[in-house]
């Protein structure tokens, strides 16, 4: 059943890695020739289609925690993994487009961070977008050491080489050609992704004898394997947790808070696209699970001898994948990180340029947003590139970082969720509920020990209420100011 | 007492239904733009209805 191959790549699928590699740089390059001022750098000129929205936030979404650590945890606990793309997606990004996003655009920003410096203060605008700033930089390192460990796994270069050839690639196009670049770049990325994954699953199937046979050699090892949900008292992803946490507080949090995401909406060509866009990724973003939950309950069925779940993934592509298709499957897997990091990038160096930089330095210079776009871009890339190879020594920082992003999402939340459908939340409302609902995250989390699911819950339980009645004795915006900051589809247009 | 876990399932998919309701009380008007009014295909409820019930078929298949 097993078709055990050596751990280098073949001539064949090298070839097919470096035709990609050929393909993305010359495409980015292109592309980088429309750009003219900052607005076509950091939002393609507001140009971009629908398709090409919804296939960019996909690539964008799908990182290596999406691909590798996602087949991992499928092979450990099944399908109940899934949950990260349907509930833990799917109804956030439905708000996102018919909500959020018309919002967005109606205000004109470039960033959430902006909106929300214009529908609460500056205050809130700085802190919300110096978060974001730093845990991207970690982010990026992460993934750019993710990509080297994988091309050193399967072709065995030294990390520094992989490192130097992957941020190259990602900088030529990310620092000429911008948004427009990394959204085209994304979506040929994307397309490799769902090929690759529709091969996996035609073979897998093929190998194990058809559908049913498939599902019986499954559950007969793994009964729940095939149940969307996991028992109450499971340790890391109980039932409660993932709807309450999950579903109902971190989803809606990313899917319309997020930068790097929502920032490829705010460089659509209309309105209807944006929100078009994000349904389309709502719809290939079902699918997703064919691409990362499959191949770990493949390995399981094919019986893989693996170490650790983590090996699922490269041991299907290894041992179940032909020469050729292979090198497709080893391209996308570069795809998917090479495209969550051009986004990260960026997505910071708009943040730094003009959430930071415009209300930090009064006396900024606009027209310089395009040149210190570009330098940032690089410098962060620079930045990735040299914190990348000892990743590994800093994960205990990069942990704490991504625990203080968690801490952040409920009342983050609360302050997008009010600040958009209702005119009563004030800027000292705003920034009082933000730091008194980080703080109470803090405790839970690390007083309390609750898992980060039941904090991001509590969080905003806590913070809804706090904004609203804090609000409630300050001063609030005036009806005008806030008239194309808050969303009342209702009220005569 | 502790609900059995294929109640996530029914509480899933009733929180579908609920955002499906949700999208049909927005009004068409802020939906689609004027201008492709006459195009029923551009209007997002109708893909936002596929998307709520390809989702209720998964949740009540994988219970």
């Amino acid at each position: 059943m097993q078709r055990q191959r050596e751990s280098t790549l073949h001539p064949v699928d090298l070839a097919v890695v470096v035709t990609y590699v050929g393909l993305i740089t010359y495409v980015g390059i292109r592309f980088s020739q429309r750009v003219k001022t900052a607005k076509d750098f950091f939002l393609a000129g507001r140009s971009l289609a629908w398709w090409v929205i919804g296939l960019s936030i996909i690539g964008t979404n799908v990182d290596t925690n999406g691909y590798i650590g996602a087949s991992g945890n499928a092979y450990s606990i099944g399908i109940a993994q899934a949950n990260f793309e349907w509930i833990g997606a799917i109804p956030a990004m439905i708000i996102a487009a018919l909500i959020f996003i018309p919002l967005y655009w109606r205000a004109g920003v470039y960033s959430i961070a902006e909106y929300l410096g214009l529908r609460y203060n500056q205050a809130v605008r700085v802190v919300a977008a110096s978060i974001v700033v730093v845990m991207s930089v970690f982010a990026m390192g992460v993934a750019m050491w993710a990509l080297a460990i994988t091309l050193q796994t399967f072709i065995g270069w030294p990390i520094w080489l992989g490192i130097l050839v992957s941020g190259t690639v990602v900088g030529l196009y990310s620092v000429a050609g911008g948004l427009g670049a990394v959204a085209i770049t994304d979506s040929i990325q994307v397309c490799i992704m769902f090929v690759c994954g529709l091969i996996i699953v035609a073979i897998g199937i093929s190998d194990a004898g058809g559908t049913e046979s498939f599902i019986s050699k499954l559950t007969a090892e793994n009964p729940t394997h095939l149940s969307a949900y996991l028992p109450a008292d499971h340790e890391t992803y109980p039932w409660h947790g993932v709807i309450l946490g999950l579903g109902l507080v971190l989803s809606p949090a990313y899917w319309i808070g997020g930068q790097a995401i929502l920032q490829r909406t705010l460089g659509a060509k209309t309105q209807w696209d944006a929100s078009a866009g994000m349904m389309f990724a709502a719809l290939a973003k079902t699918f997703v699970p064919v691409l990362i939950v499959f191949p770990g309950l493949l390995a399981l069925v094919m019986m893989a001898e693996i170490e650790y779940p983590d090996m699922a993934l490269p041991w299907v592509i290894k041992n179940v994948l032909p020469v050729g298709i292979s090198g497709l499957m080893f391209v996308a897997i570069i795809a998917a990180l090479q495209s969550s990091i051009d986004s990260s990038i960026n997505s910071t160096a708009l943040m730094i340029t003009r959430d930071i930089r415009h209300v930090l330095m009064k006396n900024h210079n606009p027209d310089a947003d395009l040149k210190i776009g570009r330098l940032l871009t690089l410098g962060l890339l620079l930045s990735a590139m040299s914190i990348a190879p000892y990743i590994g020594n800093l994960g205990g920082i990069f942990n704490f970082l991504q625990s203080l992003l968690s801490l952040f999402q409920g009342p983050m939340l609360a302050l997008l969720l009010l600040g958009a459908l209702s005119k009563r939340a004030t800027g000292t409302g705003g920034i009082i509920t933000l730091v008194s609902g980080v703080a109470l995250a803090g405790i839970l989390s690390w007083v309390v020990e609750l898992n980060m699911l039941y904090v991001a819950f509590f969080t905003f339980c806590y913070a809804m209420p706090a904004l609203w009645i804090i609000s409630g004795f300050t001063q609030p915006h005036s009806e005008e100011h806030l008239k194309t900051l808050t969303y009342s589809p209702w009220r005569a247009r | 007492m502790e609900l059995p876990v294929v109640w996530a399932n029914y509480i899933s998919i009733a929180l579908f239904l609920a955002l499906g309701v949700g999208v049909w009380s927005i009004p068409k008007s802020a939906v689609v733009p004027a201008e492709y009014e006459h195009q029923s295909w551009r209007d997002l409820r109708f893909w936002a209805t596929g998307l709520i019930l390809f989702q209720i078929a998964l949740y009540a298949y994988f219970s």
